[in-house]
């Protein structure tokens, strides 16, 4: 058991990572009818905004905060000005227009600030606590905390308050919703907003633990889309466990011999194994 | 002869009109390739054929992609993944067993067309999105499987893997070892798929097809076996993208695992519906602007990632305003232009592939 211990931990690291970024595209999806593959890409340009911010020797809630405003911002303007012109169309259609989104956004990191890879060092990252034998870095912690802190709000906010209500009206059924005057414009803005900030909040996160690559962080959303598709696409608790149970299986699968080699595989088998023992997909598409 | 009555006349001519226009688009591809494959050889250095040989085995490949968005409004995004099923399958024959390379390509094309009806069979209970998530997560699980088994390069045992100098190149067909002669073969086999595609588009297939697309339950009740061809599409994109994982295993001599991302599946989808998926021109421009624009941006010192951006927009734009792709704009303008010439107007709305 204690030789799991490490990879326990940096399982739930990233595991952790894996359900915020399934929370942001489920929070989206259950509103608008969108599931955002831009979604990487908002968090690698946010890291991005972060690395610069903190190269020019500005503090760590400056770096936070630029990368977060950075990924709601154009997650905004996405959501306000090209997701509306194809409002009309199928949720398959709406979720293939973001790879738009994220095919723009990954050329631009990559043109502005070059394709080599960088690490992100965040101050925490030199601070931790070290619990048999593992070294947890206060990024580390930090990351566990927001993500759980950001889950729980985002959780509170759809059973306890009256956008919350309305998110879960247009996720039920848009036109009805709009017939009995929910502003749809209105909650479908929220929706985008708080899609950007889990992004940026994921991209800074998985800079940090990973590395800084807007090709890698654009597409390491994949992972988090399984985690999303084991929560059903609805259930946010669902999609919690799913990406850590992701995080810690892919872990530990390192230990299992002859296998290390495509452990970072389980997300995408795990995900398929759900769809195939889901007893009824149809409503989910 | 008995005279038809107005209506069913009107319909009989007009049946012939869109017969006889889809005959000539079919010749005019079968010329514009054959033209192509004579051609090209001829006029470009050797940087440049084999970057064509690339863009014609990618754009066999997207010929699958275009089938499955254009006739069924289905999202594969493992086509790229199925290009590697192909290209793995015929280096290892054509290492191991030595077959011939027609051989090679055509196993290369079943290996991808049984795993592209696999994939699809899961997906096949759900709609739209859920496809597209289940191709997405098998392009992912092919990505690390090919990044840790790698492609066979002549080595021994089942993978096929050698070490260091021992690794050889693929054998290419006897008619076409020069790389010149290379691009001509390619070419064919461009064409004879595309042929093969549109064949199936105008027959029985695509008539289940139109009807699938209108609605299961309408397909249904026409005594359409949707389940059979949903899975006969799945299982022709899956040929198409595996002759063109052959075609690019014979022009490269050598595949390497790490190219083969499910990032590289998204992009060639999102190239698809930017080149056009209702008509073989769109395939022919998709194959371009996966290969050939980056390589041309290259030549004039122009920063690859610009071209990203600018597939990005364009994706945009074709999904929003532009739904027959870069393919449909220039039939509209080539179809606009001769209507000038001729001196009539165009009918606004019409389409013109």
């Amino acid at each position: 058991m204690l030789e799991l211990l490490p990879f326990l931990i940096s399982g739930l690291g990233v595991g952790s990572v894996y359900a915020l970024s399934g929370v942001g595209l489920v929070v989206l999806y259950r509103a608008s009818g969108v599931l955002n593959f831009a979604f990487g890409a908002l968090g690698a340009l946010g890291a991005y905004v972060a690395w610069t911010v903190l190269d020019a020797g500005l503090p760590m809630w400056a770096a936070w905060l630029a990368s977060v405003a950075t990924a709601m911002g154009l997650s905004l303007l996405y959501g306000w000005f090209i997701a509306p012109l194809l409002a009309e169309r199928d949720s398959t259609i709406r979720s293939i227009g973001t790879l738009g989104l994220a095919l723009v956004l990954m050329g631009f990191t990559e043109w502005y600030w070059g394709s080599s890879p960088r690490r992100l060092i965040l101050p925490t990252d030199a601070i931790g606590i070290d619990l048999a034998d593992v070294r947890l870095t206060g990024t580390r912690i930090i990351s566990l905390v927001v993500a759980l802190a950001m889950m729980a709000a985002i959780a509170l906010l759809l059973a306890r308050t009256r956008i919350g209500l309305k998110m879960r009206a247009l996720a039920n059924d848009r036109g009805l919703s709009a017939v009995l005057g929910v502003y749809v414009l209105r909650v479908d803005t929220v929706a985008w907003l708080l899609s950007g900030a889990f992004a940026g909040v994921s991209g800074l996160l998985l800079a940090n633990i990973v590395r800084l690559q807007a090709t890698l962080l654009t597409f390491l959303v994949i992972p988090a889309f399984a985690a999303a598709i084991l929560g059903r696409l609805h259930s946010l608790p669902a999609t919690v466990v799913a990406g850590l149970v992701i995080g810690v299986l892919e872990a530990t699968a390192i230990l299992l011999p002859g296998f290390a080699p495509f452990r970072t595989a389980v997300p995408f088998l795990l995900a398929l194994l759900a769809i195939i023992l889901f007893p009824n997909t149809q409503r989910l598409a | 002869m008995t005279e038809l009555p107005p209506l069913k006349a009107d319909l009989a001519l007009r049946l012939r009109s869109v017969r006889r226009l889809r005959l000539r688009s079919l010749w005019q591809m079968l010329l514009v390739l054959f033209a192509l494959a004579l051609l090209l050889p001829l006029c470009a250095n050797g940087y440049w054929i084999k970057t064509l040989v690339s863009a014609a085995a990618i754009a066999t490949a997207v010929s699958g992609s275009a089938l499955l968005y254009g006739q069924l409004g289905l999202v594969s995004l493992c086509q790229y993944a199925l290009v590697g099923v192909g290209g793995w399958t015929a280096l290892r024959l054509s290492h191991g067993l030595h077959w011939p390379f027609e051989l090679c390509v055509l196993a290369a094309g079943i290996a991808a067309s049984a795993t592209g009806m696999i994939a699809g069979l899961p997906a096949l209970r759900m709609k739209g999105l859920y496809l597209a998530l289940v191709t997405l997560m098998m392009a992912g699980g092919y990505q690390v499987l090919i990044s840790a088994m790698g492609f066979p390069d002549g080595g021994e045992g089942w993978l096929g893997r050698a070490q260091g100098t021992d690794r050889v190149l693929m054998a290419r067909p006897a008619l076409a070892e020069s790389d010149g002669g290379y691009l001509t073969y390619a070419m064919l086999w461009l064409a004879a798929i595309l042929g093969l595609v549109e064949w199936h588009k105008r027959s029985k297939p695509g008539r289940a097809w139109a009807l699938i697309r209108r609605g299961e339950a309408a397909a249904n009740a026409a005594g359409v076996d949707v389940l059979r061809y949903q899975t006969w599409a799945f299982g022709l994109a899956g040929f198409c993208a595996g002759v063109g994982g052959a075609i690019l295993a014979g022009g490269v001599g050598q595949l390497d695992g790490r190219a083969f991302g499910a990032s590289e599946s998204v992009m060639l989808f999102a190239l698809s519906v930017v080149g056009g998926v209702y008509h073989w021109l769109g395939v022919l421009l998709a194959g371009l602007l996966l290969r050939a624009v980056p390589a041309l941006l290259t030549d004039y010192g122009v920063n690859g990632y610009l071209a990203t951006m600018f597939f990005g927009a364009s994706l945009v734009h074709a999904l929003t305003t532009a739904q027959r792709g870069i393919a449909g704009q220039w039939l509209d303008g080539i179809a606009a232009l001769s209507h000038r010439l001729r001196g009539s107007r165009v009918t606004p709305g019409v389409r013109h592939d």
